[in-house]
């Protein structure tokens, strides 16, 4: 074959050299993708979505699994929180396999607690129940529940309780935190929960948190508000608290009133919006009707009503200025979008419920209501006291959706849905929280289940009503052998913890999320669930408790729901499993849930043409309260100079009893102390760490000071999660009239110096 | 023009003219070349055999160095370049975000705020050291490979293990990262990046959802970077 001797033709040859060059090439670009591809690098075998066992905000969670274990939690990017969680969360991570958990049955025999088969301690539960029925009537037993049990568990109990053994007396630790913002959002739009949505912080342009530091007990929302403030210039973060707390310290405007007294404040502010034109007379015309709680009356006599709470008239009494008082009311009213967000520092107040309608009667007066950004929004301190308690009804006053013990066309709803007989539900309110233990003290009642809580520290008086426990045949189910209220128990049962069972969770913006069981619980541990089947059983109650599963119970309670307002019938199981949670109202499989409650477009019980429409009122209007101040009974006295308030720290949640084991969380919040001002430390002649006496007329204690130099002075504050400083053995158990929960937040005490 | 396209038709030019003379220069016939004729190229009078010489240095040995080193630039340098990300339009709308001057996500404030003044995607996805560089172009070669041959579904998922170096780097050794004492504590597991910076300090680019096409922000994401 001739070779040309020049030019640029190509042989057969070089055609197929260059051809299978090409092809050689591309073979190895594809094997070099291909391990690439396989190349995974190292991270969990499966991640599993899932809930954060802590606070109320109810982040979604990744949790990342190797080889049965959990190797890595991070924050869910597709749930509402778009994959920002705390340090609490992160951590969570390590929450099955702290020391400590409670493995098997234990039952009290001759003072001490010993091991026990599960059926030695159920059936001392069940006849000990029985044997205190007989004798004394089915009021003389008690249930004292949880936030943080499944919707599922305290459903169960709740049944179990009120239409089985036919007692009201189911309560639980939400009476201590969110009873008044349910009282207040009931009494004010005829039905409980959150109108709102987290979402609003992303179009609010002033965010008015008073009462709350989310900066440390709900961080993901305060990430959030931060990002909407620097996103827009023109925002405000207005914050009110009597302390200089975190949150504060990042706010533009923090005020701080007097402990107790910031009634005055929400009056003043009202009082100024009525006074300077700044009232939405438009929506109040349409949507809003006041009353004095009795009796409806007019704008004019709203008017007159806050005459007296003139800003200049209060400011002495509040501790707030007079011209900070009207800008604040200025921004709320006239900002784009106002969101408040308020929890614990209104809710734990002798006049919580008249705090809560105030500050949902600012929103409507000023037509704050409804739009994007624009809504009163109460944070929850649990991860499941909205779903698993408020929207159960499971406490004393209440049966499920919204009904009331005392309501007798309430109770044939329920007991009908349950298919009881007429009659089977007590028209009698149970006891609520304070009055449940008052009633361990002098024996009305005898018996009780406490299930996922610790009332031993975390009942304000705690050594009255520790006493007062000690009396009483306490059964309690616990994760951990060691607790406060543990310690106590005559029967102790061991709980499974979070992934270890199944169950929903709602948080507090009406969201209700599926947590799976990951992993087995340790020991002989089981579900609270199975607990109280089996209870039900043993109490020849087994016949009403027909659903035994986890989603049973759900199928049963959102088909129930569906006889409400609250209507989540679309939820279904598999909704749950595949989406990040949903919001109620949400009543059949293809609606997507509502993020705004009693607005046209969004909600769907709200007629079309009717703009705003709240329906849980008669006349389908919202109610501002004309609610008087009324100072706390916790005054100071020259024998008991200082406020005492109380809170959490951003590494630990609650009482402890899981935080405290997680190394990270101990070391990084250390132990709690009791901080003073620096002025009022100088004083008392107290140094940093030095020990002191906190003594109040509900009892004393000692522990380490910490001074802020630029402390609230006549203020002292301690963190609620450290057994060693128990410092609710102190706090005051005066309580709201209406919605019975404790004044924790307001505490007269005296502080000195121990020598050493 | 915009130095990276320079580059790119520098070196597209380069590479068919090292085709060309390696073409011709492995065509040529050598036995006639006489050192007594000579070649004018320009000013320079050369006998064919020098200047065949020269050709087939340049062919087989500058023009591929040159081009090596135009395309070594091209992708290990240039690709730095957020441009070099965008070009493949599932990334759109990371960069759109990410100059949105109302947007929060932290790849939007790190920008912003001038604290990674170049390369931005680069900076924060690729890890430490000679290691880290490798990793990151071998992952930019699967993405291509993936979206050349149109193996992909939007929203793109972040695969694999975001490495905290990437924060801790500019953030570990300052006064407010030390001031958080759960920083402290957890510092190991920050450390190894077994829990991640993101989870407590947000999210870095539009969510999933905002991402899927048919959300109202898809649309907006993308019609932005074009």
């Amino acid at each position: 074959m001739s070779q040309p001797e020049d030019g640029l033709d190509l042989s057969r040859r070089d055609l197929l050299r260059i051809a299978g060059g090409v092809a050689a090439a591309n073979v190895l670009g594809a094997a070099t993708w291909g391990a690439l591809e396989l190349m995974v690098p190292a991270t969990a075998d499966a991640w599993h979505k899932s809930v954060c066992r802590f606070c109320g905000t109810g982040c979604g969670i990744q949790i990342g699994m190797r080889d049965g274990r959990i190797l890595d939690v991070r924050g869910d990017e597709q749930a509402h929180n778009k994959g920002v969680i705390c340090v609490k969360g992160s951590m969570t991570r390590s929450l099955p396999y702290v020391e400590g958990r409670l493995l098997q049955p234990k039952v009290r025999r001759a003072g001490k607690l010993v091991e026990a088969s599960w059926d030695e301690a159920m059936g001392l539960v069940a006849d000990t129940f029985k044997k205190v029925i007989a004798e004394h009537g089915p009021d003389a037993v008690a249930f004292y529940g949880s936030g943080q049990l499944f919707t599922q568990e305290s459903y169960v109990a709740n049944k179990l309780f009120k239409a089985g053994l036919r007692t009201n007396n189911v309560d639980g630790n939400p009476r201590l935190c969110m009873a008044s913002a349910a009282n207040g959002y009931t009494q004010v739009y005829g039905k409980d929960e959150p109108p709102g949505s987290y979402v609003d912080a992303d179009h609010a342009d002033c965010f008015f948190i008073m009462g709350a530091n989310p900066f440390e007990c709900h961080p993901p929302i305060f990430e959030r508000i931060r990002r909407r403030r620097a996103a827009r210039p023109e925002a405000r973060i207005i914050c009110v608290d009597p302390r200089r707390t975190l949150t504060a310290e990042r706010s533009d405007l923090h005020l701080a009133p007097i402990p107790g007294t910031d009634l005055l404040l929400l009056n003043a502010m009202a009082q100024v919006i009525c006074a300077e034109g700044l009232l939405d007379t438009a929506f109040v015309d349409k949507h809003v009707r006041f009353s004095d709680g009795e009796n409806t009356v007019d704008l004019a006599a709203f008017r007159k009503f806050l005459e007296r709470y003139r800003p200049e008239a209060v400011e002495a009494e509040l501790g707030v200025p007079a011209a900070q008082i009207r800008e604040v009311a200025f921004l709320f009213a006239r900002s784009k979008a106002t969101m408040s967000l308020w929890t614990m520092g209104l809710n734990q107040r002798v006049q919580g419920v008249a705090l809560n309608n105030m500050i949902n009667g600012l929103h409507l007066i000023t037509g704050q209501f409804g739009r994007p950004g624009a809504t009163p929004f109460s944070l929850t301190g649990q991860p499941n006291a909205c779903g698993g308690v408020r929207d159960t009804g499971a406490l004393s006053h209440a049966l499920p959706n919204g009904r009331l013990v005392v309501n007798e066309k309430h109770r044939a709803e329920v007991e009908e849905l349950w298919g009881v007989p007429a009659g089977t539900i007590s028209a009698k309110p149970g006891y609520d929280a304070v009055s449940l233990f008052r009633a361990m003290e002098d024996g009305r009642v005898q018996a009780a289940l406490v299930m996922c809580t610790n009332p031993g520290q975390s009942m304000p008086a705690a050594d009255r009503y520790r006493a007062a426990m000690d009396k009483c045949f306490l059964v309690v189910a616990e994760a951990f052998a060691d607790s406060e209220t543990a310690q106590v128990a005559d029967v102790l049962l061991p709980a499974a913890l979070w992934i270890e069972k199944e169950g929903v969770f709602g948080q507090g913006e009406r969201r209700y999320q599926l947590v799976e069981k990951l992993l087995d619980p340790p020991g002989q541990a089981r579900s609270d669930l199975a607990i109280l089947t089996e209870l039900a059983d043993r109490l020849g109650h087994g016949a009403l408790i027909k659903a035994r599963t986890p989603k049973d119970v759900w199928d049963e309670w959102r088909n129930f729901s569906a006889h409400s307002y609250y209507n989540f019938k679309g939820m279904t199981y598999e909704r749950l499993r595949a989406e990040r949670g949903l919001q109620w109202p949400c009543p059949d499989e293809g609606h997507p849930g509502t993020v705004r409650r009693f607005v046209e477009g969004e909600d769907p019980f709200v007629k079309k043409g009717a703009g705003f429409e709240f329906y849980g009122q008669p006349d389908k209007r919202a109610v501002v309260f004309l609610r008087p101040y009324v100072p706390s009974p916790e005054k100071v006295t020259p024998d008991l100079p200082f406020y005492l308030t109380t809170g959490r720290v951003l590494e630990q949640w609650h009482t402890g009893t899981m935080t405290q084991r997680i190394p990270e969380l101990a070391k990084a919040s250390g132990e709690a102390r009791i901080e003073i001002a620096g002025g009022d430390a100088w004083k008392l002649g107290i140094a940093d760490g030095d020990r002191v006496e906190v003594k109040s007329r509900y009892g004393a204690l000692e522990g380490r000071a910490r001074v802020l130099p630029e402390g609230r002075p006549g203020m002292v504050f301690a963190a609620f999660y450290d057994a060693k400083l128990l410092i609710n053995r102190v706090v005051a158990d005066n309580v709201d009239p209406t919605s019975k929960q404790p004044e924790y937040k307001v505490t007269a005490v005296a502080v000195r110096k121990l020598e050493v | 023009m915009e130095a990276v396209t320079l580059v790119r038709i520098f070196g597209t030019v380069l590479g068919l003219l090292g085709i060309y003379l390696a073409y011709r220069v492995g065509r040529k016939r050598f036995v006639p070349l006489s050192t007594a004729e000579t070649v004018v190229v320009g000013h320079v009078r050369l006998s064919p055999a020098t200047l065949w010489k020269m050709l087939a240095f340049a062919a087989l040995v500058a023009v591929p160095i040159l081009t090596m080193a135009v395309a070594n630039y091209h992708t290990f340098e240039g690709i730095h370049e957020v441009q070099a990300c965008g070009q493949c339009h599932v990334m759109r709308p990371m960069i759109t975000d990410m100059r949105d001057p109302a947007s929060q996500t932290l790849a939007a404030r790190h920008f912003r705020n001038g604290w990674i003044p170049q390369a931005q995607c680069y900076s924060c996805h690729s890890d430490y050291g000679l290691a880290g560089d490798m990793a990151a172009k071998a992952e930019g070669f699967r993405h291509l490979a993936r979206y050349t041959t149109r193996t992909y579904r939007e929203p793109i998922v972040f695969r694999g293990h975001f490495d905290n170096a990437n924060c801790l780097k500019c953030h570990g050794g300052t006064p407010r990262f030390g001031a958080v004492k759960s920083h402290q504590t957890v510092w190991p597991l920050l450390e190894g990046s077994t829990m991640l910076c993101l989870n407590c300090h947000g999210q870095p680019h539009p969510t999933r959802a905002a991402r899927t096409p048919g959300s109202p922000d898809y649309a907006r994401l993308m019609e932005a970077a074009r």
